[in-house]
């Protein structure tokens, strides 16, 4: 009974939310057709940016996410961290490949798969490896055996086999 | 007995929160749902980023901004619709609601028809998972499947086989099949000569399929020029190849096709879902029996119909615009 009166209380002009979005929306566009003004990184900030206003005037006011009590952060908070846990997961390999320069969607025939930027990677994480042992124990030979170790699993290309690689 | 009456006398003890079940079952549902569509626009997002070179060309992804953009407008409309839906209940107005909700299941089958328009020239265009050329060599071998597909050669002879199978199974009559196969022998050795003139082209890309990065020119030089073969072959037999296009090497072609599909598929699914809630508003509102009880099946629509409505928010810019 008191929340149907709480929701007639709250008088929003619900016509003026809309015409807000609509030109919103026309301003992506309007950001859309000046592009060659401005570079990608800007028009992608200013039409994400007015997005996220436009999604907050629908979840303000349309969801009424604004007059709701304090539960809406109990569910949405953990929602959110949760929702962001893929990208951030994902970002270092896909997004940024952090081992190589780019990884070539289709491997082309003749090329092994070691002397392919893969093996560069594996050998880069040799050397991480064998600084970490440097750190641990400050035992120089153990830093030695991780370097020679460590191309066992992963056959790292020759020496001689990387700027062969690399030049690619 | 007494006890009981004198029970329900005293004020009710309030568990839980001060909003209905329903309610909070779709909060937490929608909840789900954020989850949901940020791993496919997250996941999307990263692929970008991580793919130099992504088309975003509208003359090859067929993706049009104006589309979009309607398409927005007309989920905000039909957002606004709801809302206006949900007062209308909350004032008792229930025609009215009716009214209301009709008019957003209406946009809402305005806003799926140009989807699928824009699906249409996805599928025409062959931008589909797996179906993309990214390589010269590739789309040389999507050029050879298509020109084997116009001639038809190969068509008519698995037809012919499938005959042969037939008559060999027959014990009775064979001179209904033996008609037929006499006509696709026929119509094979009309059509062979058309074949002739683009093996030669097919066999070198077959033979080109050992590419290195050494070949990588060679590759391209063949590409040109079985450009040219194709224009050709397009004047000397209109009426077969004229509808042969030169496929394009687009890289990431594929990774686009997905992810396109991925996004706008679920988003679409999820139009449809709400679709089939406002068609029960609907039939509720039409029969008379739409009353104060269903002002939370209203608002739950009204919600969830919001969520469809924010995630295209996101979509437009990040498909059609970046």
């Amino acid at each position: 009974m008191a929340d149907q009166h709480e929701h007639e209380t709250h008088h929003v002009n619900y016509f003026a939310i809309f015409i807000a979005l609509c030109v919103f929306t026309a301003l992506s566009v309007l950001f859309d057709m000046m592009q060659s003004k401005f570079g990608k990184q800007i028009l992608a900030s200013l039409v994400l940016g007015v997005a996220a206003c436009k999604a907050t005037f629908v979840m303000l006011y349309f969801m009424h996410l604004k007059f709701e009590g304090g539960w809406k952060y109990v569910i949405l908070a953990p929602t959110t961290v949760l929702a962001m846990a893929i990208p951030f997961a994902l970002a270092p390999d896909i997004g940024y490949h952090y081992y190589s320069v780019q990884v070539p969607q289709t491997m082309i025939a003749g090329e092994s798969a070691e002397a392919d930027g893969h093996g560069d990677g594996a050998h880069d994480a040799g050397h991480g490896d064998a600084g970490k042992g440097h750190g641990a124990h400050g035992h120089d030979d153990h830093g030695h055996d991780t370097k020679k170790a460590n191309p066992a699993p992963a056959p790292a290309p020759a020496p001689a086999e990387r700027p062969q690689a690399s030049a690619e | 007995m007494t006890h009981a009456t004198h029970v329900s006398t005293a004020p009710p003890y309030k568990m839980g929160l001060a909003i209905p079940n329903g309610k909070l079952g779709m909060w937490l549902f929608l909840g789900t749902e954020i989850m949901f569509f940020t791993a496919f626009i997250g996941s999307y997002i990263v692929l970008r980023i991580g793919s130099p070179g992504w088309p975003t060309d509208p003359e090859v992804t067929h993706i049009r901004v104006t589309a979009g953009a309607i398409n927005t407008f007309v989920l905000i409309l039909s957002s606004y619709f709801v809302v206006l839906a949900h007062e209308s209940m909350a004032r008792r107005q229930y025609k009215k609601a009716t009214t209301w909700v009709t008019l957003t299941l209406a946009l809402a089958v305005v806003f799926l028809g140009i989807k699928s328009y824009e699906y249409y020239g996805k599928f025409d265009h062959g931008i589909l998972p797996g179906k993309v050329p990214e390589t010269h060599q590739q789309a040389l071998e999507q050029l050879v499947t298509k020109l084997e597909a116009a001639s038809g050669v190969l068509a008519l002879e698995d037809q012919r086989t499938e005959l042969e199978n037939r008559r060999a199974e027959t014990t009775g009559d064979t001179a209904a099949i033996d008609a037929q196969l006499q006509q696709v022998n026929e119509e094979i050795e009309k059509r062979r000569p058309l074949r002739q003139e683009y093996m030669p082209l097919a066999e070198r890309v077959s033979a080109n399929r050992e590419e290195s990065p050494a070949t990588v020119g060679t590759t391209i030089a063949l590409y040109h020029e079985a450009e040219k073969q194709l224009h050709a072959l397009e004047e000397k037999h209109p009426t077969v190849f004229a509808g042969v296009h030169m496929p394009h090497p687009i890289p990431y072609g594929n990774l686009f096709a997905s992810t396109y599909f991925l996004m706008t598929g679920f988003h679409a699914i999820h139009v449809i879902v709400g679709m089939l809630m406002f068609a029960i508003i609907m039939m509720k509102g039409y029969t008379g029996v739409l009353g104060a009880n269903d002002a939370v099946l209203v608002e739950n629509a009204g919600l969830y119909w919001h969520f469809v409505d924010l995630v295209w928010i996101f979509l437009f810019p990040l498909i059609y615009i970046l």
